[in-house]
């Protein structure tokens, strides 16, 4: 039976030059489920661009199994539900914006009829309409990401590599594409993003990868399916007792981290501990602090 | 062949104002030497020239601009793809040569006695098979290279097999220990003759089947081998 979503076992890929052989992948083991988004982060040199590589089919790995959807990465059912953000946006730059996503929306199969009406609202959603014909080559680099994405989501893919999608982009583009990201995840679409934004990795992806020296080093689940994590700060002199019954979790200087089931029960929770005397200043969903883990497997 | 790839490699050589001009030059060429007695004399070369601008752009420099990253994770097989690629350039270099022909019978049908449209009619058909080839071994080499250098190798093969047959038969002549041995072995300037003329073939004057066939089997060759070079070949992430 197929196992839905992206799937790598024991992934092996080294580069060849003419002296010596060096191994850039050492077994890596990596899933993604539909509707999860799962981000990708390590120093320079650790793998990223090269396990990405592997995955989209442009190089051959030297050992190991890569399955999307239970299908070889270079079967072209995978490859019609793939849309793929490089890093940096490479196209014939005499083309004009236009040009350039009719042609990717008909390469992804987008039929003729529909291919018009989605390239145009894809290039309004990302704020592109005004430079639909320009050419690219005077598009900025925030244009090129931008542009990039239209041609990513325009036959909304199943499965979404973004490889540093926010580099470039200003900050109303970070949040256009947070927010694209979160509706492909609503949306049920299977999402790896590569970067080094570790506050974007932190909003919007469910689990964590770090990748060192080839090897998967440490996972982390930011957000669960079924539970929430919030951290309650509280002004000082509150009943540390009191908060502990009320929250079940003892709290560490004016801070208490609790784990709920839904948004209703973190709004009952922080009702609860208003009425037992806590003077609550502040409520967020509680992650782990990506910089001192990266900073640590760097 | 994927119908998409082939329109956008035409549309990207009709909207491109070096084609546009190399068109234009060619119209004028073929206007100007209508008036010569020998038909067909001028445009000919300078379709050969357009297959060969045209012909080095397919996969080789997609290696190293990064465009093929986009292409690649798209539904499109890679054979089919490089086979589309050559086919849209086939078809531009085409056009120009149809254009170059009709622009020559214009011209005759205004300023001569006679049209010799059987002999540009043939000099056009043995143009456009020449296309196929030369469109052929520039992309098998742009699939085994990067950037640019096809046109480079296809270049350096196509002056060295001709310096090479010049430096044999000088050798020849000499009548010392190579000499001799080119003279008993006659096999070697001829072998590498029948190469020359398979991959750099001589426009022949009238249509020939024989050639026509050695032409299309020769180009349908090297788009076997472009395409198997390119299935396996591994595309770098990012541009050079």
């Amino acid at each position: 039976m197929s196992v839905p979503g992206v799937r790598i076992r024991a992934l092996r890929k080294s580069f060849r030059t003419f002296r010596r052989t060096q191994e850039v992948l050492h077994g890596i083991d990596l899933e993604v489920a539909p509707g999860e988004v799962v981000g990708l982060i390590g120093p320079n040199g650790a793998g990223k661009t090269t396990l990405m590589s592997c995955l989209l089919g442009f190089l051959n790995p030297d050992a190991g199994e890569i399955a999307i959807d239970g299908k070889a990465n270079d079967d072209l059912d995978v490859r019609r539900r793939t849309g793929f953000v490089p890093e940096r946006m490479n196209f014939d730059r005499r083309a004009t914006g236009w040009e350039f996503l009719r042609y990717m929306a008909r390469l992804a199969e987008v039929p003729r009829a529909e291919a018009d009406a989605r390239c145009k609202a894809m290039l309004e959603r990302l704020g592109l309409t005004n430079a639909a014909d320009k050419k690219l080559a005077q598009y900025s680099r925030g244009m090129l990401q931008r542009i990039g994405m239209c041609q990513a989501l325009i036959h909304e893919p199943a499965y979404l590599f973004l490889d540093e999608p926010t580099s470039g982009l200003d900050p109303n583009g970070v949040l256009l594409v947070r927010d694209l990201i979160t509706e492909q995840k609503a949306r049920g679409a299977a999402v790896l993003l590569n970067s080094h934004q570790l506050a974007e990795i932190e909003k919007v992806c469910d689990r964590v990868l770090f990748l060192h020296r080839g090897v998967i080093e440490r996972a982390e689940t930011l957000r669960h399916a079924d539970r929430i994590v919030v951290a309650v700060t509280m002004l000082p002199g509150f009943d540390a007792a009191a908060v502990e019954r009320i929250a079940g979790a003892a709290p560490r200087e004016n801070v208490v981290i609790v784990t709920v089931e839904t948004e209703t029960d973190i709004a009952a929770l922080v009702r609860e501990l208003v009425a037992g005397g806590a003077g609550v200043i502040d409520v967020r969903r509680h992650t782990t602090d990506l910089e001192s883990i990266f900073r640590g497997a760097a | 062949m994927n119908r998409v790839v082939i329109a956008e490699t035409l549309r990207r050589h009709l909207t491109n104002g070096a084609y546009l001009a190399f068109l234009a030059l060619l119209a004028i060429v073929a206007l100007g030497t209508s008036t010569f007695d020998k038909p067909a004399s001028g445009w000919p070369s300078l379709v050969a020239l357009l297959a060969l601008i045209a012909g080095c752009g397919p996969i080789g420099p997609e290696f190293s601009s990064g465009t093929l990253q986009l292409i690649l994770v798209k539904p499109v097989n890679r054979a089919a793809y490089l086979l589309s690629r050559v086919t849209g350039v086939v078809l531009a270099v085409w056009a120009a040569a149809i254009l170059a022909a009709l622009c020559e019978l214009a011209g005759r049908a205004l300023w001569s006695d006679s049209v010799p449209a059987a002999i540009i009619g043939s000099t056009l058909l043995n143009a456009l098979i020449d296309t196929v080839l030369t469109v052929s071994l520039l992309t098998l080499l742009g699939s085994l290279t990067r950037a640019y250098f096809n046109v480079a190798l296809y270049v350096v093969a196509m002056i060295g097999f001709g310096v090479l047959g010049m430096v044999l038969g000088m050798i020849r002549q000499s009548r010392n220990a190579l000499g001799r041995f080119l003279i008993e072995n006659p096999a070697v300037e001829r072998g590498l003759s029948v190469v020359e003329q398979n991959l750099f073939p001589d426009l022949p004057p009238r249509l020939d089947t024989q050639w026509t066939l050695m032409i299309l089997a020769n180009a349908a060759v090297a788009l076997v081998l472009a395409c198997l070079a390119f299935r396996r070949r591994e595309v770098p992430y990012g541009a050079d």
